[in-house]
């Protein structure tokens, strides 16, 4: 609705005093006049901001300028009162059907935004130059991780790169040396020959008694770990599929009842999936106690939530054509889907559920930090006990196997999706016997995996002791005004180092991702090895979860926020480096040839050509990895990261349920809440 | 044989597609069913085996009431009427051989099919019906992998499986070119002439009601604007049925 010569004096009187409104209740003209979204956002910005400002001067005195010895104020009022002015500039000009930049909106929200983070984050950056020291000694124990070992005298000590280095001169020069052996570390990440439980299969055969401690392989921990995300991903897998069918609107509303039964499996679904794995293993641990097989459930149950929601959306995108003509040639509904719906879905839920294992093999990772077992449950043993070269190892181990896994999950997808016809019968003998094989291999590996995951369905149905009580307290939480209040500081503090490890690591990534970018370099043998090194940094980086990065920046920075800020930042840089440099990547060429074609330097072109192409991708990436961030920083803090997981983890140690159950609500609405945001948001820029 | 009388259709968001529409079709016609895009003729076909649900009027096929039929007995009227389509709708990821013993679902247990569990006379039916439709040699290839013309073909081919006593057929040959368009035609019409199957083929082009229809109707806006034979259609009732501006064009 805008001016036109037609209208009547009374509407252009209306017009004229209607953004007025804003005055008065910010946003509420430019909702009045058809920007619904606009006036909601500038309305709940306002809100948010406002108190902030409020809550942040009452709680940590920011922003407080002295006018004198008894009068102060936040002087990040002035922003607040800039970006209602504002609004009420916005509102005047969108009534008169003219153009509003959002310039000095996002600008003063940004004020508001990153002062208060810098400072409830407490990021003290001297300290990474201060304390540089101490974390000198954890990057050497870092690049020297406790792989072989060498005799020192008496005592075992770890072999690092100098001793490797020594041992190696002597060898070739035939002069005398310590002996170098593989530690004792790799046998307990990878395996080694020790005293085992006795394993099913020989209790089975009547090789030995149940429970019995016999001679046998030790599992290694990154095995382990292995093993979880597998049958995480099996098990999610099956109990996802015909979860989808209740959550996909097209088929539900062939059957009575059935958009009931799909708008409650989806609300489900979603809730189910604002909580992250980590804190489902807080949950699940109560319920059938500490171990492999507490991890494999946690992230079974998210995994279910986020593969059914991915396959619903599927199946509700599939061409409906089939469908009908099955329905036409008179088959019931059990036909339609299995002849019309089932066929149509398979690749695309491989796909789903490849790309699912890779995430959580990334999952498993860290479950073990509260669920126990898998590598998660090593890292935290030896960064209690200081054991930073082990820890190392560790972290090394991850790293070799995450990669190895996306690699093959990515490379399978792009196998599937290509999707490429091929006679569907006929198949030849050794296909068939290959198969078969395959099949075995199959039925075994998962044997073995029930095995080390110690899967125990009798745990299933006798719940601990504890379980009741816990579910009793979460249905009666805390609501204490003191116990929200702490919530809603963690809450704050939380989403705060989300916003700001998006900033610091994407802002890091930017200048690499274009060293990163195959187009730009990779011409010369020079600059292809910088292409090489910077992408296999971003990888290597990518491929350890957040939360083991921040054992590391807890002993630099020391314990709180502030590390765990630091260790989101570097999965940020990592993960916004990779893609960034896939966007500069997939540019149109046309208009940097065109740029250099006028002469322009090679700073120019970047400038005037690719600036504008990429702008637009980077921001949706960032949206997206702030709303990654807001997951991960809810669990940060169980390892000393600070923000409400920290709080999360207290409350769960000291079996405060009731408050626990608050702080796992707060964490479903906010990540539930921004979710949704970023979803809009990114809806709004590409 | 069918009865169609006064059939209206409302769709939610307020469109008519369909405004008492009734006319009647004897055993054995092939009637054509012309009209601007957007005129009703797919709502009309749809309505006749109730893949959409028609807001009023009454449907009667071979004595029983089509529009009071309820779930089993809707199947069993459906899978007496095989339906062809514009876009074929066959699954392109199964191969030629599923999509064909599709067409038998309203035939066999649920339970055998769901495992892919089919007599050997359907089987010999589906190696029957290729035959006819002359593509007995892509039995074991994907749908996706053969081209517009063979996809509709393995559609006729899915619709012969049901045995059927009537072919719907919407727009069977608007998403091919005009050779083609006669070649799809040329197996209804066999199907008409030597099956004695009633068709009732919704068109775009004169020329083709002319050569292949034994009687046509048309649609305007869900109104029913014309029935009796295509040479009748002369330039009066073309500008009628297609609009002021419409000119008459020729396909091959």
């Amino acid at each position: 609705m805008g001016l036109e010569p037609s209208q009547t004096s009374a509407t252009r009187i209306i017009n004229k005093l209607l953004p007025l409104l804003s005055i008065l209740i910010p946003g509420s003209s430019q909702t009045l006049i058809k920007k619904t979204w606009r006036g909601i956002s500038i309305f709940l910005i306002t809100l948010i901001l406002g108190y902030l400002v409020y809550w942040s001067y009452d709680n940590y005195e920011i922003g407080k300028a002295q006018i004198n010895a008894d009068k102060a104020f936040s002087w990040l009022l002035i922003p607040l009162v800039l970006f209602y002015l504002w609004n009420i500039l916005d509102a005047f000009l969108l009534a008169n059907n003219k153009k509003s930049s959002v310039l000095i909106a996002v600008l003063s929200a940004s004020i508001i935004l990153y002062v208060i983070g810098w400072s409830v984050t407490n990021v003290k950056m001297e300290r990474l130059i201060t304390r540089f020291d101490d974390a000198r000694i954890v990057m050497k124990k870092l690049v020297n991780p406790d792989f072989f070992s060498t005799l020192q005298g008496e005592k075992i000590v770890v072999c690092g790169w100098d001793c490797l280095w020594d041992y190696s001169i002597a060898r070739i020069n035939g002069t005398e040396s310590p002996d170098v052996f593989v530690s004792d570390n790799v046998g307990r990440i990878f395996g080694q020959k020790g005293t085992i439980t006795a394993p099913t299969w020989t209790v089975l055969f009547g090789k030995a008694t149940k429970n019995e401690r016999i001679p046998g392989f030790e599992t290694g921990k990154i095995v382990e770990t292995i093993a979880i995300g597998l049958m995480a991903t099996l098990f999610s897998t099956i109990l996802a599929v015909p979860i989808s069918f209740l959550g996909a609107h097209n088929i539900m509303r062939r059957i009575p009842g059935g958009t009931a039964i799909y708008y409650i499996t989806r609300t489900f679904l979603n809730i189910v999936r604002a909580v992250d794995t980590v804190v489902w293993g807080l949950l699940i641990i109560v319920w059938v106690g500490l171990g492999s097989f507490a991890g494999v459930i946690a992230l079974t149950i998210h995994s279910i939530a986020a593969l059914g929601k991915l396959f619903s959306e599927e199946i509700e995108h599939i061409d409906p054509g089939p469908v009908e003509a099955i329905e036409a040639t008179g088959g019931n509904f059990f036909q339609v889907i299995r002849y019309a719906v089932i066929p149509q879905i398979i690749p695309s839920f491989l796909s789903y559920t490849l790309l699912r294992w890779d995430i959580n093999m990334r999952s498993a990772t860290v479950i073990g930090f509260v669920a126990g077992g898998g590598i998660g449950f090593f890292v935290l043993e030896t960064i209690r006990m200081g054991g930073y070269q082990q820890y190392a190892a560790a972290l090394w181990a991850v790293a070799v196997v995450i990669i190895i896994v996306d690699y093959i999950s990515s490379r399978w997808r792009f196998n599937i999706l290509k999707d490429q016809p091929q006679k569907v019968d006929n198949i030849p003998t050794w296909k068939k016997v290959r198969n078969i094989v395959y099949i075995i291999l199959g039925v075994i590996v998962f044997l073995y995996c029930w095995e080390i995951t110690k899967i125990n369905l009798k745990y299933l149905f006798d719940p601990g002791p504890t379980f009741g009580r816990l579910l009793k307290d979460f249905i009666t939480i805390d609501l204490s005004t003191k116990v929200v209040n702490n919530v809603v500081r963690e809450l704050i503090i939380t989403t705060m180092q989300a916003l700001m490890a998006t900033t610091l690591g994407g802002i890091l990534a930017i200048p690499f991702s274009f060293l990163a970018a195959k187009n730009l370099t990779g011409k010369s043998k020079f600059s292809a090895w910088i292409f090489y090194i910077t992408r296999s940094v971003f990888n290597i980086l990518r491929s350890i979860e957040a939360l083991l990065y921040v054992a590391i920046f807890v002993f630099w920075v020391g314990i709180g926020p502030f590390a765990g800020m630091l260790a989101l930042a570097i999965t940020t840089y990592a993960l916004m480096g990779k893609l960034f440099s896939e966007a500069i990547e997939n540019i149109d060429t046309g208009p940097i040839e065109a740029v250099t074609a006028t002469g322009a330097t090679k700073m120019q072109s970047i400038m005037y050509a690719i600036v504008p192409q990429i702008a637009p991708p980077f921001l949706s990436y960032l949206i997206y990895q702030w709303d990654i961030n807001i997951r991960m920083a809810t669990i940060i803090g169980f390892a000393g990261g600070g923000g409400i997981g920290m709080m999360l983890s207290t409350f769960f140690g000291s079996l405060q349920y009731h408050k626990a159950g608050t702080v796992v609500l707060a964490i479903v609405i906010i990540v539930a809440v921004m979710d949704m945001a970023s979803a809009k948001l990114r809806e709004k820029f590409v | 044989m069918l009865k169609i009388e006064n059939l209206c259709k409302t769709y939610p968001n307020g469109t008519q597609a369909l405004n008492g529409v009734s006319f009647d079709v004897q055993e054995g016609e092939f009637l054509a069913v012309i009209g601007l895009s957007g005129s009703g003729k797919s709502t009309l076909l749809r309505c006749i085996n109730r893949l959409i649900e028609p807001t009023s009027g009454k449907i009667t096929w071979n004595g029983v009431d089509v529009t009071a039929a309820t779930g089993k007995e809707i199947r069993n009227i459906r899978r007496q009427i095989g339906m062809i389509f514009q876009q074929f709708n066959l699954v392109k990821r199964s191969s030629v051989n599923t999509n064909v013993l599709s067409g038998r679902l309203g035939y066999v247990p649920t339970f055998p099919s769901l495992f892919h569990v089919f007599s050997k006379e359907d089987h010999d039916r589906v190696k029957n019906n290729l035959d006819m439709v002359d593509l007995a040699d892509k039995i074991d290839v994907r749908a996706d992998s053969l081209s517009g013309g063979q996809q509709q073909r393995v559609g006729i081919a899915r619709a012969l499986m049901q045995e059927p006593k009537m072919i719907l057929a919407d727009e069977p040959v608007a998403s091919l070119d005009p050779v083609l368009a006669h070649s799809i035609l040329k197996y209804l019409e066999k199907l008409n002439k030597e099956f004695g199957m009633t068709v009732i083929c919704s068109l775009h082009f004169l020329d083709l009601v002319h050569r292949y229809a034994t009687r046509a109707i048309a649609l305007k806006d869900g109104y029913l604007v014309f029935e009796g034979l295509p040479k009748e259609i002369d330039d009066a009732q073309f500008k009628r049925i297609y609009g002021k501006e419409a000119e008459r064009i020729e396909v091959i």
